[in-house]
């Protein structure tokens, strides 16, 4: 579900990043309030890894023969408590994106809300933790689990058809999209959640304090949950308003849903169709539960409109008519032109060095 | 099963090519960092169909692998992993937009043709953008110049610390599972019944060893408070470099050539 650089517009996924900075700083804090924070970061760190190992232990999928592997933030967060989680989910997110090409450096901030902020500072503190309201037993533990990792996979991979949706790289209906989207995660989710509540039921009955302890941690460090989630909320709105106003000046692949969106508030109030957009696309990029519904309605309007309109106005000049045939052949030789130069560029410096390194250990 | 042995060397691999010594390594992390994301924003910026203004791009990877001596085929095999979700949107706009974008010796290209490939050079562009990144830097360095922008040090500990455990964490699992397969005649993969003392098991182990590993830290004066941020100036030829990447990648995306 990591989501790639080549997928984004940069106006969505500098919005995203700004959120995701905005999460850390607010985490970081939290933490920081901890008395024993500076005890917890190696567990923090080891729990990230833990998560990353856990992705190489394959098992079976009982009656299915295919097989599946643990990995996510409600796992985390049932150890950690939410906010360190969400630091370790952060810090495994971007070693997935250096070191292994999983997730690109644009699209950090996209995979941060996706993985992170969805299921350690949403779902946890609004799922997971009213759960165990009484007491923790291990069929709260097991329901609680599967109902936050479905959720918490859910909710990400539609706020994946979201930005992608947003971005105007892919061209999927936004129904089709979710329809192949929504069914595998919802799947995924369930057995992500059962694996981790027999992880989580198995560290209860070893340590009961590790899982206890990070239940109770955000009432114990004082750490208002509900106030990190406003926080976030209210950051998410204004990066994702301030980023698309600046997109409106020089529409990119968001061309198309501002045009949906001014054509919806001209409607309704003409004066305000300037500022308006701003806001309205704001919504939909904090990616925000309530908002997702009206989000989506408003896509499938959007994308309508694009549909009925259909002419690429910045690219058609390069696509209509004969000419357009020679323009665009005589480019594509350009581009395999520029890629040969470049790859001899490339090559001859290769080697270049190579003769040097040669010629300095004949010397020696 | 994937081989937990496999990822250890691939992340050893990259830590080694980090450890080279050309310019491109010599030069300041800060520089490189900035390079390489104002080159991932502005080749992201590109629409749809724009394959043809993208393509020069490709000359800052083939240069930069090349000047800092990095194998290419242990990059690209980085960059087939993120492969499979960006050909998923790709195809499917193939398939969509039949659209024809222009002829090409008989054979009419559609628009979502035209579509797929610039989505492909977008992400090879951008994942190696990434991956010279680290493999020319070592992760300390990264590190430190977080610091030095002043990034909490809690969190560049955490991310210090999880890339540290991801090694030793997958040298553990390596074992652990060479051992239950021993044990359980040789299964492909673990049975889902047993997951939760596997992975509960592995995760106690590293509670434990990073405790015990903490508590030596501190005892020979580690403390979060007192990491000094390491100094390092940026010389003058390191913003030359730093231009030469940002000004042309910037100028092409602004100034329509074609």
């Amino acid at each position: 579900m990591h989501m790639a650089d080549a997928l984004l517009s940069p106006v969505v996924a500098l919005a995203a990043d700004a959120v995701g900075v905005a999460a850390v700083g607010i985490s970081v804090a939290r933490v920081k309030k901890d008395e024993f924070s500076e005890k917890k970061v190696p567990l923090i760190g080891v729990a990230g890894a833990l998560v990353f190992a856990g992705q190489m232990i394959n098992f079976t999928i009982p009656g299915t023969g295919s097989s599946g592997h643990i990995g996510g933030g409600i796992l985390l967060a049932g150890l950690l408590g939410g906010v360190p989680a969400f630091l370790s989910m952060t810090a495994v997110l971007i070693i997935q994106c250096l070191f292994f090409a999983d997730g690109g450096l644009l699209a950090l901030g996209c995979n941060i809300f996706n993985l992170g902020v969805i299921p350690c500072l949403l779902v946890y503190p609004l799922v997971f933790k009213p759960i165990f309201r009484t007491a923790v037993s291990y069929r709260r533990l097991s329901a609680a689990s599967v109902i936050s990792a479905t959720a918490a996979l859910v909710l990400g991979a539609s706020c994946v058809v979201l930005q992608v949706m947003l971005s105007g790289v892919a061209q999927l209906p936004v129904g089709t999209f979710t329809a192949l989207m929504l069914p595998i995660h919802l799947v995924i989710g369930i057995v992500e959640g059962i694996v981790t509540a027999a992880v989580l039921c198995f560290v209860h009955r070893a340590r009961p304090e590790v899982v206890t302890a990070s239940l109770a941690g955000g009432k114990l460090d004082g750490i208002p949950v509900k106030k990190t989630v406003a926080a976030i909320a209210v950051l998410a709105v204004l990066a994702g308003g301030a980023l698309s106003l600046l997109a409106s000046k020089n529409p990119d692949g968001l061309e198309w849903a501002v045009e949906g969106t001014l054509e919806k508030t001209a409607a309704e109030a003409p004066g305000a169709a300037a500022v308006v957009p701003g806001a309205a696309q704001a919504d939909e990029q904090s990616g925000h539960p309530e908002e997702s519904s009206t989000a989506g309605a408003l896509h499938v309007r959007a994308a309508g409109i694009r549909d009925a309109t259909a002419v690429l106005p910045d690219y058609s000049f390069s696509y209509d008519g004969e000419n357009a045939a020679g323009t665009s052949a005589s480019g594509l030789i350009g581009a395999a032109i520029t890629f040969v130069v470049a790859g001899a560029a490339g090559l001859s410096i290769s080697l270049v060095k190579k003769r040097k390194r040669e010629a300095a250990g004949a010397d020696a | 099963m994937p081989d937990a042995g496999a990822r250890v060397r691939e992340l050893r691999a990259l830590e080694s090519l980090a450890a080279g010594r050309t310019a491109v390594h010599r030069l300041h992390p800060l520089a490189k960092l900035v390079a390489s994301l104002v080159f991932i924003v502005t080749v992201a910026s590109y629409g749809r169909y724009d394959f043809i203004r993208a393509a020069p791009y490709l000359f800052y990877p083939f240069i930069m692998m090349a000047l800092s001596e990095s194998p290419y085929k242990l990059l690209l095999s980085r960059v087939l992993i993120a492969l499979p979700f960006c050909l998923f949107a790709g195809i499917t706009n193939a398939i969509l937009d039949t659209t024809a974008a222009f002829t090409l010796g008989g054979v009419t290209v559609s628009l979502g043709i035209v579509s797929l490939a610039t989505i492909m050079l977008k992400m090879y562009l951008c994942v190696m953008a990434a991956l010279i990144l680290v493999a020319t830097t070592p992760l300390t360095e990264l590190t430190a110049q977080l610091r030095r922008m002043r990034a909490p040090s809690v969190f560049v500990m955490v991310f210090e610390m999880t890339y540290r455990y991801v090694g030793v964490l997958l040298e553990e699992v390596r074992s652990m599972i060479i051992a239950y397969r021993l044990r359980s005649g040789k299964k492909k993969a673990l049975e889902m019944k047993h997951m939760g003392s596997f992975a509960g098991h592995l995760l106690l182990r590293g509670f434990d060893r990073a405790e015990r590993v903490h508590a030596a830290m501190c005892c020979r004066g580690y403390s979060l408070k007192h990491i000094p941020p390491a100094r390092r100036r940026i010389k003058p030829s390191d913003i030359i470099v730093m231009l030469i990447v940002c000004v042309p990648s910037v100028l092409l995306r602004v100034v329509p050539l074609y």
